[in-house]
């Protein structure tokens, strides 16, 4: 409790005392309602004092106005224990609402407590702590055991383990080695690491990451929208509705004191406070309670959206597969099969594509004598390569066709990369990729998660991603794409989906930022050392689990759920009561609770929404 | 040009709500958000007037609740 708070309770506890003794003494005439103005002015005179201010500054229908008009006009129609109880219960409510916000703010700043406060550099012989803002690219940082890692950086020597659940919610430690990236806000378990810092600290991935979760919030969800704008409107109608009833009824029928009452009851009611703070609460517990579990979410709109989720796009390679492809097969045309592999990673020696790397790895070392010349990429086809003076086309079969080369396919699935030159096939080598772990495990979840449609977008040859597809049990596979297939194919989903049914896209956030930006919601995954899936996307799984789409809707589904029972059931017993209060059928006690005691139980359901653990 | 400011005191979500309203009204506010939960605000305005246009977002927010001051960095 912060000291306002504090001193807001013993405000509270010594007006009940004193409302307590009001009660109970045999007061009568002006000694009793001097008795009752007394908790009255010890609770509520700070409200009292706010709202006279607004009323100075135009403010009329802040809540401490509207407050101050139901009580004061409790004590003229002379119910005075019921002017001072509603003031004590709306301080109550107050007090509980700010400690409550405030514990979760704090529950969530904790959970992204990533921020490292130094980083050890050498000075000398001696180590000295410094501002991580102070260190520049290419400085050497000491990270000990049990530090956090405070920028990202190679090693350069020691070894030891990272825990890196604070980003990733993965509880496995993660292997760092000489040579291995480190990335900053990981702890640094066991061993001594000397790190060559690669970004400054405003370029790292903790910047980023704490960039991107306190920013959040700002991107507001449609809900959250709703009831800022029904806010608007409800008080000064509930305000107006109220007027008429204490002046219009008895005109007519007379017995004034009674319709006034009736007409304060309206006015306790008239704050929207537990709708305004519920629905946001939930949000913000939600995005809290997600980044928890390793899944970061770019603002409240997004949680919205997805969950509503109705169509799953995957992109193939390093999402639902391993993305670590390996040769399988070579069949060459022309000489040795060790010719054509190392003809094939000559071709490919430029590229950082998961399959030239295998190539790479397959051939092993390469001729140093080789003369590579100019290679011109040519995208969704594959390379044009000078070496050792002549030209090379190696790719796929779509470059086959278009140079008009005659091809021989070997008979098992796979990725396959054909090799010519000079219009002669010379061969081609098979590499295989392997589904992940818990891709069909993911792919089920989401079925069970009301997903209508699975959809798998790969560049690779149709065998090979059908052959995947059956194996996680999609429901369409669309193969042999370019890039720009892959966009115009989201449209065509898009347009399938219902009114309020969004479509998800799931990539790396590698190649594929046009899809990701295109869909409903683009989620990228394996953002740990990865800048362009953490920017290309607007939800981003920190590790490369299929499964966290799982989670991640659950998350939204959750929180979605209890905004809407919030709504329901706030604005449900605010309109029973304003109905039971004009015919005369509640009194202030009830419109007491229809204000603070559902804000309170608002607030409580919401924070339902930071307990993620068990989704 | 857009920028991200910390308000203290900010105790209501239905002022927080009521200044967001208010500021976006300022002339030569593109977009401006509060967030009552992070307690921050994002202001985005035109560039050559933006110390002004932030003073008058900083009146406006006293307007509505003024214990609530905007923390200029």
């Amino acid at each position: 409790m912060t000291k306002k708070e504090k001193k807001a309770l013993w405000r509270i506890l010594a007006g009940l005392v004193l409302f307590a003794a009001a009660l109970l003494l045999p007061l009568t005439g002006v000694a009793r309602l001097i008795a009752f103005l007394v908790p009255y002015f010890v609770v509520g005179g700070g409200v009292l004092k706010e709202a006279a201010g607004n009323l100075l500054r135009g403010q009329m229908l802040d809540e401490n106005f509207l407050m101050s008009l139901a009580t004061v006009g409790a004590f003229a129609v002379g119910e005075y224990p019921e002017g001072v109880a509603v003031m004590v219960f709306y301080q109550v409510g107050e007090l509980f609402e700010h400690y409550a916000v405030g514990k979760s703010r704090a529950s969530i700043a904790s959970l992204m407590d990533i921020r490292p406060d130094y980083a050890n550099i050498r000075r000398g012989e001696e180590l000295v702590q410094v501002d991580p803002e102070t260190i520049k690219v290419g400085d050497i940082i000491v990270v000990k055991p049990g530090e956090k890692i405070p920028l990202d950086g190679t090693i350069i020597s020691g070894s030891s383990m990272a825990d890196t659940a604070a980003l990733t919610g993965e509880s496995v430690p993660r292997e760092l080695a000489e040579g291995d990236n480190a990335v900053s806000g990981c702890i640094n378990l066991t061993g001594l690491l000397e790190i060559q810092v690669a970004k400054e600290f405003g370029e790292s991935t903790v910047a980023k990451i704490l960039d991107l979760v306190e920013n959040a919030s700002s991107k507001k969800a449609a809900s959250e929208n709703f009831i800022t704008k029904f806010a608007r409107y409800y008080t000064p109608v509930v305000v107006a509705c109220a007027a008429l009833l204490a002046f219009v009824p008895p005109i007519f029928v007379g017995n004034w004191s009674e319709w006034i009452h009736r007409a304060l009851i309206f006015l306790v009611i008239s704050c929207p406070c537990a709708l305004v703070i519920s629905v946001p609460l939930s949000f913000f517990g939600g995005i809290g309670g997600a980044s928890r579990r390793g899944i970061l979410v770019k603002g409240s709109n997004y949680l919205e959206a997805l969950s509503k989720a109705e169509f799953v796009v995957f992109d193939k390679t390093g999402t639902l597969t391993k993305g670590s492809f390996d040769v399988v097969g070579v069949y060459p045309k022309e000489g040795t099969q060790t010719q054509l592999l190392t003809l094939a990673a000559l071709c490919e020696s430029y590229s950082d594509h998961p399959i030239s790397k295998s190539l790479k790895k397959a051939a092993g070392e390469l001729p140093k004598t080789a003369d590579i010349g100019k290679i011109e990429e040519i995208a969704g086809h594959g390379v044009q390569a000078e070496i050792n003076g002549k030209v090379y086309f190696c790719g796929n079969e779509k470059l086959m066709r278009r140079e008009q080369i005659e091809f021989e396919t070997p008979s098992q699935p796979g990725t396959v990369v054909y090799l010519a030159e000079a219009g002669r096939f010379l061969g081609a080598v098979l590499i295989a990729d392997e589904p992940k772990a818990d891709a069909s495990v993911a792919i089920e979840g989401l079925r069970k998660a009301g997903i209508r449609k699975t959809v798998m977008l790969t560049g690779d040859a149709k065998a090979v991603g059908e052959t995947v597809g059956k194996t996680l049990g999609l429901d369409e596979v669309h193969a042999e794409l370019l890039p720009g297939d892959k966009v115009d194919w989201v449209e065509k989903l898009l347009a399938q989906t219902s009114e309020q049914g969004k479509l998800v896209f799931v990539g790396d956030g590698i190649n594929d930022a046009p899809v990701l930006s295109r869909a409903d919601i683009g989620i990228a995954m394996g953002g740990l050392g990865s800048d362009a899936a953490i920017e290309a996307a607007d939800i981003v799984l920190m590790d490369d689990k299929p499964s966290g789409i799982v989670t991640a809707i659950a998350i939204a589904q959750k929180t979605l759920k209890i905004v809407k029972q919030n709504i329901i059931f706030a604005l449900g017993v605010k309109f029973l009561v304003l109905i039971l209060g004009a015919l005369g059928m509640a009194n202030m006690w009830e419109a007491v609770f229809a204000d603070v005691g559902v804000s309170v139980i608002a607030i409580i359901n919401a924070t339902r929404a930071l307990n993620t653990k068990n989704l | 040009m857009k920028k991200t400011f910390k308000l203290q005191d900010l105790d209501c979500a239905n002022c927080a709500a009521k200044m967001e309203q208010a500021i976006k009204k300022i002339d030569g506010v593109t977009d401006a958000s509060i967030s009552f939960m992070t307690q921050k605000l994002v202001l985005e305005a035109e560039d050559s007037r933006f110390e002004e246009i932030l003073q008058a977002a900083a009146k406006a927010c006293k307007k509505v609740e003024p214990d609530c001051t905007i923390l200029l960095k």
